[in-house]
């Protein structure tokens, strides 16, 4: 267990200092490259030999400067993204690749490129018809000018074969990711949801290879232990980013484990591994942003898949129901929340939404309605 | 068998309310202080209980907390949220309930209710404070009349006008846009209260609205909100006259369950 324990720190020192993680890769000489939300192919990142440094907003930060960009209806992970640009806490990385997915990151990277001149800016239109041969083509061409970008940043030339390296590398580090979610399902009494979170938050600021060797050996330890009969109840979370020690506190004092999550921040994030070893890795590359699916952000054909996939999530994992996270302001997450609600209604699972933006440090609200919300599993 | 005495404490967010219970069914003393959590209310309340029954604390069994503040009561045997609370409590005041409308200081809340009493689902407000006592509080100072009084005012009103319930700030600039177009203080009132059932009446369409509906929480003292959300809804809503005592008495209930556990 103390080993456990000592992982889990070392995790959690990481997840809460990010500014320390970055401050030592580069006074170890690498490079880092800002990657602002979503699928970001931080495999090309890794091959050029910088670290790919994930930026999602700052949770518990305040929107001071970025009041001067943004009108205050701009969620708060794209204001605290630019806040960072523009109070100095992204100084020291050598550029950052800037999607455009959603209505907010289109005005945000056009904000961040004037607002803070001095960071090198790759900006990154992923198709809506990304399945496709043309789709795909286009997601190719999007990540080849990356490609050059990062190229001229490092001095080190992406290669077939370091590519393919780092695709290894990153699909090792997706799959001890999608292990851990399981064990953590498994193993509530150990892998709280609070130090759930900091180990898939961790990910974000290390080099996946480091990661991916701490949470091999966090992973062997927790399935060594015996598994525990849960007392509480086991509910999925869904939505963008749900980091937030007093909120996961939350889940923690009311016996809420969560057992599997639809969070983009989480699963979202390492749901599709590339396919490894090919003659066309930036092919491989496109291709998996291509097989992504199940997202508010991405274009859906047949409109409403993602009830039912949730709904799938919460029987494989055999939770009492899904706590819904609303970040305030996103319009994806807003304008899909009633699909979700009727599937879920209609599968009879229980389910809460809570309002929640990056600034919040006081979430009276949501104790009440997650408080009130194991009650109600515990009588059903 | 002796008698058994538990106590309920809701630490609001504006109010504190205390009931001391008789063998879980029999209330032998209630009191309200007009401030809440972080305030002396607490502690004023839980006094004015045990003087007024003529019980000290070492006569209850069990003591228990609800509401905004109930975490810092660190000297109670155990605290649930007031939701729970509220349900409980009209359970037991109306044991047909289906449906309970709680609006509060700073939040409005809509719970559904088993047959057996058991809260089964919820919907609670947003971050903003339209549809809740706070925005009552918020209109009542710019039209200049007090908050005891809005009920008698929107009874008197002749002529149906509209206010955003969108967000407080807009309808409080529409409210002060009405008084400068000298509309009546009454309709201007009526406008309010209808204001906050439409806002009320959407969250408790996200949850299902079954009879009997139960209305508790403080603002139900405020006729003018209950015969609005009776036209929003098309429902009969009952009141009781505890219904601001509604959390104290659901914890005071929940307190007698627990008292052997
Ligand atoms: S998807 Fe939502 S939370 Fe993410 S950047 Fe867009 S608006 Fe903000």
């Amino acid at each position: 267990m103390s080993n456990i324990q000592t992982l889990l720190s070392a995790f959690d020192a990481i997840a809460k200092n990010p500014k320390k993680q970055l401050d030592d890769y580069i006074s170890q000489g690498k490079k880092a490259i800002g990657c602002f939300p979503y699928y970001v192919p931080e495999e090309l990142v890794y091959a050029s030999g910088m670290v790919p440094f994930g930026v999602w907003g700052k949770t518990g930060g305040k929107i001071n400067l970025a009041k001067e960009y943004f009108a205050a209806f701009y969620c708060t992970i794209a204001q605290l993204n630019l806040e960072m640009g523009l109070d100095g806490t992204l100084d020291g990385l050598s550029g950052v690749i800037a999607p455009s997915i959603c209505d907010t990151l289109r005005p945000f990277t056009q904000n961040f490129r004037v607002a803070c001149p001095d960071i090198p800016f790759m900006f990154l239109a992923h198709p809506q018809n990304r399945k496709k041969e043309y789709g795909v083509k286009f997601t190719e061409q999007q990540y080849n000018k990356i490609k050059i970008k990062l190229e001229e940043i490092s001095g080190i030339k992406i290669t077939n074969d370091n590519l393919n390296e780092a695709i290894k590398i990153y699909n090792e580090n997706r799959k001890a990711r999608r292990r851990f979610i399981e064990l953590a399902g498994q193993y509530p009494h150990i892998i709280t949801a609070t130090s759930r979170s900091v180990v898939l938050k961790s990910a974000f600021f290390m080099l996946k290879d480091e990661h991916t060797k701490m949470l091999n050996e966090l992973n062997g330890l927790i399935e060594a232990s015996p598994i525990e009969p849960w007392k509480g109840k086991k509910v999925v979370t869904s939505g963008i980013v749900l980091d937030s020690p007093s909120l996961l506190k939350i889940f923690d004092d009311n016996q809420l484990a969560i057992v599997a999550d639809d969070m983009a921040h989480e699963s979202r994030a390492i749901r599709v591994d590339v396919q490894e070893n090919t003659n066309h890795p930036m092919q491989a590359l496109a291709e998996q942003f291509g097989n992504q699916d199940y997202d508010t952000l991405l274009y859906d054909p047949e409109l409403n898949k993602r009830p039912g996939y949730l709904v799938e999530k919460v029987k494989k994992s055999q939770a009492d129901g899904v706590v819904i996270m609303i970040m305030q302001f996103c319009d994806p997450e807003e304008i899909e929340f009633p699909s979700l609600k009727k599937g879920l209604e209609e599968a009879g699972i229980p389910y809460i939404k809570i309002g929640m933006d990056q600034q919040m440090t006081n979430f009276g609200q949501a104790q009440t309605s997650l408080q009130a919300f194991a009650d109600v599993l515990s009588t059903l | 068998m002796s008698e058994i005495f538990t106590m309920g404490i809701d630490v609001g967010s504006t109010s504190s309310k205390c009931i001391i219970l008789k063998n879980g069914k029999e209330i032998v003393s209630k009191s309200m202080i007009p401030v809440g959590a972080g305030t002396s209310g607490p502690r004023r309340v839980v006094e004015a209980v045990l003087r007024e029954s003529k019980l000290s604390i070492e006569d209850l069994s069990y003591i228990l907390a609800t509401g905004y503040g109930r975490h810092m009561m660190d000297w109670v045997h155990s605290e649930m949220s007031e939701l729970s609370c509220h349900a409980k409590a009209a359970y037991f005041l109306y044991p047909n309930v289906r449906t309970v409308i709680d609006i509060g200081g700073q939040d409005a809340k809509v719970l559904r209710i088993s047959p057996q009493g058991m809260l089964t689902n919820f919907a609670m407000n947003d971050k903003c404070a339209a549809g809740t006592g706070r925005f009552l509080d918020v209109m009542a100072r710019v039209i200049e009349v007090e908050v005891d009084d809005l009920g008698v005012l929107s009874a008197q009103s002749t002529n149906v006008i509209n206010i955003s319930s969108t967000c407080t700030v807009f309808a409080e600039s529409e409210v002060i846009s009405q008084l400068a177009q000298n509309t009546h203080i009454n309709d201007i009132v009526r406008g309010i209260h209808r204001s906050v059932a439409g806002r009320v009446a959407g969250l408790a369409k996200r949850v299902g609205v079954e009879d009997d509906v139960v209305m508790t929480g403080g603002v139900a003292k405020n006729n003018g909100v209950v015969v609005a959300l009776e036209e929003e809804l098309y429902k009969k809503i009952h009141v009781s006259p505890l219904a601001q005592y509604a959390g104290a008495l659901g914890a005071a209930l929940y307190a007698f369950d627990k008292r052997e556990s």
